[in-house]
């Protein structure tokens, strides 16, 4: 019995080669595409589970809520906190560290390297595991002299030899210090949201001059992880947040009211879910961390694409059950129960689906390199894991079903006596509607598909060619210019740079484009009844930054040299008690903020301005720009000031016209003759701008890719569609074509059949693709305008409409030249 | 009306040649009524499928109302049948899917007649053949005496000069063979040419002259006198 069907499956599978590549084909990448991903979405959820206390690691978040500003979330929390959460929390934390990142200029021998490392506190060791392969790693974090690296980073830099007791000197802000090299650890694993090449011990006093980076309660530089106690509960510590934050941190006397918790909130978050759950903050961990809408989202977008394929496989073999009735009949007349027959179909598809499955797992192992490279993870498909097993037997049974069930039961329920007599069966109408059905549920996913791939990839276009207010391109900007080593030379670097051939110009500025750096101030403006505070970006420019950058003004002038009183005061070297005076150019947004009217009207009026050291000074207008996107263009048009100062530069901004790498080349041979200390750094701007929407772009790549897919998978099916229907439809065809049908009438006929569907599908996939990439859209503070779903939509259906026409159109045609006479002469 | 003449058929398959037709010569004049007959194989199916341009001869010339139209294209030769000419099938070939009227309608579709003048033409031609109160039925509810009825009305309501039937009785039970016939020689005292083929010599007897064919040759032509 088994044999038989074994035999008449495979021998329907070949006979029936077309049905059968179709099948095979279409579930085979449904099955890749849903492998891979699901690979992908293990992987996502595999962070940080490996730590063998995983369960009580916790993160302290911070945020901040200044007045009249959006709350910002930071992963990250003050210096003090790590003595604070022990004394506050006794019972319940156990042990706590910080990781701070810096960069450090690093010398070895007599060579210099620019290289991040982080400080942290001896507690590391407790809290998580490293895999140690030399040296002693908790002796190493309790000497501040000695230094702890990972694999890759002693082999970069000591090759095959024994790096243990090696010594690099390290500079860091007033730190320079002889280090030894006193561990090497394995490096992490990728599924961990830690990163860091190695790790020194946080010694407070070699930071005593740099209070916000371990000493003061009002920056945030520390990533702080704590553990749990045995048998206490986060809860309790979520619960007393607020009271820790209001005992420790001091409302400063410049805002009016209020506790600390109404400005600072602390919140817990186990470093297990910080993956997928990134706190709201966009930015700020070790490295990039997923998404749990992008991994359910992708994840959907598999099952669609497999669904599309169990669609085909669920269509043909309903359509080509009208020419198995024979077969059907046959087997009842010979006594076989419906059961059995029901069996006999739902095997065979499975059969199908298992086949499916060997070329999906054929193509995944193909394709796995790719999509490594793309997601930028290892992912390994490993056949033996009980897990993957799992999933692959019940994917072979979900698909077999939902392709047998339906023939089976119809095909099962053939009354055998009229299928015999007639030797054909008459096709339920109701079978063929649910067709339709299946192919409009088809063209509207591959539609909705292509419209969100449009507005995607409209939206990373749109984000890069958007007129940020400055001219972006031929600009580069060098680094390290406020290192010490470079600081003093900076002027005389900045001169040559700007005798350079090529070189129009050359301004300072405390942060480039695009940084992610966020430095605020408080503002004071005089009102007719006292004054009003609000919280504004800084910005510190030279006299050449406006015109550097190509920044319109709306109102006044650029600072200039023949004022005096354009540099801005300094606190701490300004005369004891005397008044300080300086001009100020600020962004429309901050005249908005300000509650001035026009950019004319702003100019000459005065605010304060803190200036350092505690001392205020009192500022006139004299120029507004234009709102200029120097932030993330990810992020909404901030209230910005841009102080014309002496200090506190970074970086040296350079337009150029010519040969790019040329001028590189130049500068920083002119960099390295002049400052030996610290390395060479540069970026252009229209890169660094270009590289926020790397994930988009990514998204778009993918969302095109399972777009094709679907397109593809589902025009195979119109195609076996089509060819079945040409087939059943041959008499008719004859006929109309002895009436006098000619070919072109015919194959319209037929085009018109299949445009049904795939029109209804627009009407389905317009709405619901609309409402979801308009609300992807809403995450972007710029964006396309919604009118552009209207052209993308009916592109999309165009798209749609020509491919399927494509598919049938070949066979159509074929079918409609033939000769009626073949046709007609059976019955 | 036609004229064939040396009209040879041959059908190649990889390893046999076999002649359908061979060296036919048949004259038609306008508003004849001929039967052919023959057994199985003869080659009678051949001879009306060329004679109605849904095949072309490999030799011979066939001369329709004065054009030789032997070696015109699939194109030409569907123009000029779809003016000319009318077919009755054996077993019907009507379209399932679609309802009595609309299964006339069809023969006026590719014409460029307009819908009203359409709609005209084949309620008159359905009152002609008594069908008219079956207009909205589908095929699989009709008789096969009605479906072949309908058969005729599609194949005149184009006003062709020419019906070609291929064994139009021959699913049907006496009673309605005896009626599509008479329907057959009402349209011929009208003037339209009929061609039958037949193996009821009864309903040859309707004809005026029958052409008996045997292995692709004309064997006899008997002349019946006037009724």
């Amino acid at each position: 019995m088994f044999q038989n069907y074994i035999n008449v499956a495979l021998r329907n599978l070949f006979k029936h080669k077309l049905y059968s590549a179709i099948n095979i084909i279409g579930l085979a990448v449904g099955l890749a595409a849903c492998i891979m991903i699901m690979l992908f979405v293990r992987d996502e959820l595999s962070y940080d589970k490996h730590w063998s206390n995983a369960d009580s690691i916790y993160r302290l978040n911070t945020t901040f809520s200044p007045p009249g500003r959006e709350p910002f979330v930071t992963v990250m929390a003050q210096g003090p906190t790590k003595a604070a959460l022990k004394n506050y929390f006794p019972e319940e934390v156990g042990a706590v560290t910080r990781f701070n990142g810096m960069r450090v200029i690093m010398q070895k021998n007599n060579d210099i390297f620019s290289e991040s490392l982080m400080w942290t506190d001896p507690e590391t060791v407790d809290i998580f595991d490293f895999d140690v392969v030399a040296g002693d790693l908790r002796q190493t974090l309790n000497d501040n002299a000695s230094l702890a690296i990972n694999e890759t980073f002693a082999r970069k830099y000591f090759g095959d030899a024994d790096p243990i007791g090696e010594t690099v000197t390290l500079s860091v802000w007033s730190l320079k210090r002889d280090y030894r090299i006193g561990a090497v650890y394995k490096d992490l694993p990728h599924n961990t949201v830690l990163e860091f090449q190695g790790m020194a011990m946080i010694d407070e006093t070699d930071f005593a001059d740099q209070g916000w980076e371990f000493a003061e309660w009002f920056s945030v530089n520390n990533y702080v992880y704590f553990t749990l106690k045995d048998g206490a509960s986060i809860e309790t510590i979520n619960s007393r947040l607020n009271a820790f934050a209001d005992q420790h941190i001091q409302v400063p006397a410049s805002v009016e009211g209020g506790k600390a918790s109404d400005y600072v909130a602390y919140s817990t978050q186990p470093i297990t879910r910080i993956q997928l759950d990134p706190a709201g903050a966009r930015d700020g961990e070790m490295k990039p961390t997923g998404n749990m809408t992008t991994v359910l989202t992708f994840s959907a977008i598999a099952g669609l694409i497999l669904l599309i394929a169990c669609i085909n496989f669920m269509n043909l073999a309903t359509a080509k059950s009208t020419q198995r009735a024979r077969e059907v009949a046959l087997r009842k007349v010979l006594g076989a129960k419906r059961r059995q027959l029901v069996i006999q179909f739902l095997g065979e598809s499975v059969l199908v689906a298992l086949i499916g499955l060997v070329f999906g797992v054929v193509l995944v192992e193909t394709l796995l390199p790719a999509f490594n490279d793309f997601v930028d993870k290892q992912l390994v498909f490993n056949y033996l894991d009980g897990m993957t097993l799992g999933i692959l037997f019940g994917l072979i049974v979900i698909v077999g079903m939902l392709g047998g069930v339906y023939p089976a039961l119809i095909l099962s329920g053939f009354r055998p006596a009229s299928v015999l007599k007639a030797n054909k069966s008459a096709e339920s109408s109701g079978s063929a509607r649910l067709r339709s059905v299946l192919v409009v549920m088809q063209f509207a996913i591959s539609i909705a598909l292509i419209v969100s791939t449009g507005v995607v990839y409209g939206q990373k276009i749109y984000a890069t060619n958007m007129d940020p207010g400055f001219n972006k391109d031929n600009l580069l900007v060098v680094r390290n210019t406020g290192r010490s080593g470079a600081v003093d030379k900076r002027e005389a670097f900045k001169e040559q740079v700007k005798r350079l051939p090529g070189v129009t110009s050359a301004a300072f500025s405390s942060d480039s484009p695009s940084s992610g750096n966020e430095s605020n101030s408080m503002v004071v403006i005089p009102e007719e009844e006292g004054e009003r505070s609000e919280l504004i970006g800084v910005y510190r420019v030279d006299y050449e930054f406006f015109d550097t950058y190509q920044i319109d003004f709306l109102a006044g002038r650029p600072y200039s040299r023949a004022h005096a009183l354009d540099v801005m005061p300094n606190g701490f070297t300004a005369e004891e008690g005397a008044l300080l005076q300086g001009n100020l150019i600020v962004n429309e947004a901050a005249l908005r903020r300000f509650g001035f009217a026009s950019p004319q009207s702003a100019i000459g009026r005065v605010v304060k301005s803190s200036v350092g050291n505690g001392r205020s000074a009192e500022f006139t207008i004299v120029g507004v720009v234009r709102d200029i996107k120097f932030q993330s263009l990810r992020e909404k048009m901030r209230p910005e000031m841009y102080q014309l100062a002496e200090f506190g530069f970074s970086n040296l901004n350079v337009r150029f016209d010519g040969t790019a790498t040329e001028i590189v080349s130049q500068i920083e041979s002119i960099w390295k003759s002049m400052i030996s200390t610290v390395p060479f750094g540069y970026d252009y701007v229209d890169e660094v701008m270009a590289r926020e929407f790397r994930a988009e772009e990514n998204q778009s790549i993918l969302l095109a890719i399972f777009a094709g897919l679907a397109v593809v998978i589902a025009c195979l099916g119109l195609y076996g569609l089509a060819s079945f229907t040409a087939e059943r439809r041959t008499k008719e065809i004859g006929i109309r074509k002895v009436m006098g049908a000619t070919v072109f009438d015919i194959v319209r006929l037929l085009l018109w059949q299949f445009s049904k569907p795939v029109l209804l599908a627009n009407l389905v996939a317009w709405p619901v693709a609309a409402y979801g990439m308009l609300s992807w859209l809403e995450g972007f503070p710029y964006r396309i305008d919604n009118w552009v779903l209207v052209p993308l939509c009916l592109l999309a259906g165009g798209i749609a409409l020509a491919i399927a026409w494509a598919t049938v159109g070949g066979n159509a045609a074929r079918v409609a030249r033939s000769n009626p006479i073949d046709a007609l002469r059976y019955e | 009306m036609l004229k064939l003449h040396n009209l040879s058929k041959v059908y190649r398959t990889d390893e046999v040649e076999t002649a359908a037709l061979n060296s036919v010569n048949i004259e038609i004049e306008s508003g004849e009524f001929v039967a052919i007959m023959g057994p199985s194989g003869c080659g009678k199916s051949t001879l009306l499928n060329i004679v109605g341009m849904l095949d072309t001869p490999s030799s011979g010339d066939y001369v329709f109302m004065g054009e030789n139209v032997a070696r015109y294209s699939e194109a030409k030769l569907s123009n000029i049948r779809k003016q000319n000419i009318g077919f009755i099938f054996q077993s019907f070939n009507l379209i399932d899917e679609l309802s009595v009227e609309e299964n006339i309608e069809l023969a006026l579709l590719y014409h460029n007649i307009p819908a009203s003048e359409r709609r005209a033409r084949v309620e008159r031609v359905m009152d002609k053949v008594g069908i008219a109160h079956r207009a909205k039925h589908m095929p699989s509810q009709l008789s096969g005496g009605q479906q072949q009825r309908v058969a005729v009305a599609r194949a005149v309501v184009g006003d062709q000069a020419m019906i070609l039937a291929d064994e139009p009785t021959g699913n049907l039970d006496s009673a309605h063979g005896q009626e599509v016939m008479e329907m057959l020689q009402a349209l011929n005292e009208e003037g339209t040419t009929i061609v039958m083929v037949t193996h009821s010599p009864a309903h040859a007897d309707y004809a005026r002259r029958t052409i008996n064919l045997f292995d692709g040759h004309v064997v006899t032509e008997n002349l019946r006198a006037a009724v």
